[in-house]
């Protein structure tokens, strides 16, 4: 394995998705107006509630989650997608590319713009409604947002999944699927308000213990005494299973064709 | 020299709907493509020529059989493989927002290139392929043309030893595919390189291919060059003599070179293995016995026959 080779390759799918970022408007309208649109409207609401401090940072950190989450793992999801809606599928395929490559460089993209959305997410937050961004510390902040993207990556792969499994339409199920994942993790709310069995699922979430680990710094105490080590176990553990899954699907989309249909 | 690719035995069947019984694409597809010819993949539209082509380019997966790619396993050793080989398919495709010099970047990148070395090869291309002009035109607003050229000079940017060429001209005006075929028979005659194209495109085999092989309800029904083809088929140039009364009566099926005869009212017509070597003589002994044709037409072989012979 030459290292230089093996970045030029994971290159070319980070600056193929830089350039459509910087060419397509609508991209950067994506990245910027549903992160407005989400932090004015749950920051408002907290304000017309008359909440104090801490309860308005618990729920300004789920909106800010929500939508790094969502920007970060764009990237990943269309990575595959670009080459479906353009039928262009064969170019990589064909190519001495692995899944990797694929991954860790659109993903590389999406942790850039998922890092200017948490940014300045948590700046507005700051300046309109007055949560505050630093007190977790440098440390408590760089953990929590790798935890995010991790977050990301698992939901970006699980896209790509659908997609080389079911073709482009299942982009549709896999965004519901991330939306399912918030609205058990307790992005809002703690999940001890979730009925006994769905607080069972959530705890097998990552997300739920990287939102628990970091509003500890706000004022409300960690489920458990690790929230970080089980975060991170987790991550890890569904992020090998995604990518094998998605090696699995990859043999299965060369054996049955279904590379050559997405590609015309 | 061993051969730019060995298959035995290919078969591949393709699932329709969740319950209906697999459907056989190739049936057993054995062939062997020698190195730096162009070797063409006839048959009609669903014989499998895409499927065939996929499979030895790793896009596809055979179900059974043995396909081995310059010299490599085209299962096992696919990813090693990928870096040897390029494909290109009819109707170009690229990501429609990228202009021609990022589509190519981006496919030179997949290949490890880089830096200086990649900035190198994406102007030599453009060069070769005389896009340099529209290197700044996004995908979406080149013309048929332009996008097939783009395509071509895709396949070169990992400089590969075998290129797989899928319908190249397919969609293409008259003129266009003219320009490609020409394209196409440069490069293999300036660089060596070995061509496996699959057409539908009788013309195109006969004008661009070294070989053939017919492909017909997946099985490769014959494989040679066209003359052994039509030898072996007992096809070839079709020689029509019209007299002014009876032909002359003589076994016309044992003067040299001639195939069949057939003879009628006033005309012979003669099936010979090549009319520019048998005609003179021919004529020449028909005018010794006093009987000249009062005309004499003349129907070059072509792939139409052959694949009609193979068809029925």
């Amino acid at each position: 394995m030459r290292l230089p080779t093996e970045w030029h390759r994971l290159w070319a799918f980070a600056a193929r998705s830089l350039i459509v970022n910087r060419r397509n408007v609508f991209a950067v309208f994506e990245m910027l107006f549903w992160p407005a649109v989400a932090i004015l409207s749950v920051g408002l609401l907290t304000r017309f509630l008359h909440l104090d401090a801490d309860t308005v940072s618990f729920i300004l950190i789920g909106a800010v989650s929500m939508n790094t989450i969502q920007i970060a793992q764009l990237d990943l999801s269309y990575s595959l997608l670009y080459d479906v809606w353009s039928r262009s599928l064969k170019h990589a395929f064909i190519a001495p590319v692995r899944l990797a490559h694929l991954i860790l460089g659109a993903g590389l993209v999406g942790l850039m713009r998922g890092f200017f959305i948490f940014v300045v997410m948590g700046v507005v937050s700051q300046i309109l409604f007055g949560m505050e961004l630093g007190r977790p510390g440098v440390t408590g902040l760089v953990l929590f947002l790798a935890g995010l993207f991790l977050n990301a990556a698992i939901i970006g792969m699980l896209v790509l999944l659908l997609v080389l499994r079911f073709g482009h339409r299942a982009e549709v199920a896999a965004w519901a699927f991330s939306y399912l994942v918030f609205l058990i993790c307790g992005l809002y709310y703690p999940v001890t308000v979730l009925p006994q069995g769905v607080q069972q699922v959530a705890w097998l979430l990552p997300l739920t213990h990287f939102l628990d680990y970091f509003r500890q710094f706000y004022g409300f105490p960690a489920s458990s005494a690790h929230p970080l080590l089980y975060g991170f176990s987790q991550s890890l553990l569904y992020l090998a299973l995604s990518y094998l899954g998605l090696g699995l699907v990859l043999h299965r989309a060369r054996s049955r064709g279904t590379l050559l249909k997405l590609s015309s | 020299m061993p051969a730019a690719i060995v298959a035995q035995g290919v078969c591949k069947s393709f699932r329709t709907g969740w319950f209906k019984p697999p459907q056989a694409v190739l049936k057993g597809v054995d062939l062997e493509v020698p190195r730096g010819g162009i070797f063409g993949i006839l048959g009609p539209n669903a014989a499998g020529k895409t499927t065939l082509i996929s499979i030895l380019a790793t896009l596809l997966l055979p179900d059974a059989g043995r396909v081995e790619v310059l010299g490599l396993d085209a299962v096992r050793q696919a990813h090693l493989l990928r870096q040897r080989i390029n494909l290109a398919a009819a109707g170009a495709q690229f990501l429609w927002c990228l202009s021609v010099e990022e589509n190519l970047a981006f496919c030179g990148r997949l290949y490890g290139l880089g830096g200086r070395r990649l900035r190198q090869k994406v102007a030599e291309l453009l060069e070769l392929f005389e896009l340099t002009e529209h290197r700044r035109v996004t995908f979406d607003n080149l013309s048929t043309g332009l996008k097939q050229r783009l395509a071509l000079a895709k396949t070169l940017i990992n400089d590969p030893e075998l290129l797989f060429l899928d319908e190249p001209t397919s969609g293409l005006d008259p003129e266009m595919a003219r320009h490609l075929r020409e394209e196409i028979a440069r490069l293999n005659r300036e660089t060596g390189l070995t061509i496996l194209l699959t057409t539908h495109n009788l013309r195109e085999a006969e004008l661009l291919c070294h070989e053939v092989a017919f492909l017909r309800e997946g099985v490769l029904a014959v494989h040679g060059s066209i003359p052994e083809l039509q030898a072996r088929l007992g096809l070839g140039d079709r020689v029509r003599l019209a007299f002014a009364g009876p032909p002359p009566p003589m076994d016309y099926r044992a003067l040299p070179g001639v195939v069949s005869a057939e003879v009628s009212d006033s005309q012979v017509t003669l099936v010979v293995d090549r009319a520019d070597l048998r005609l003179a003589p021919l004529l020449a002994l028909l005018q010794q016995n006093g009987s000249p044709p009062a005309s004499v037409r003349l129907k070059e072989a072509d792939l139409e026959d052959l694949y009609h012979e193979i068809a029925h």
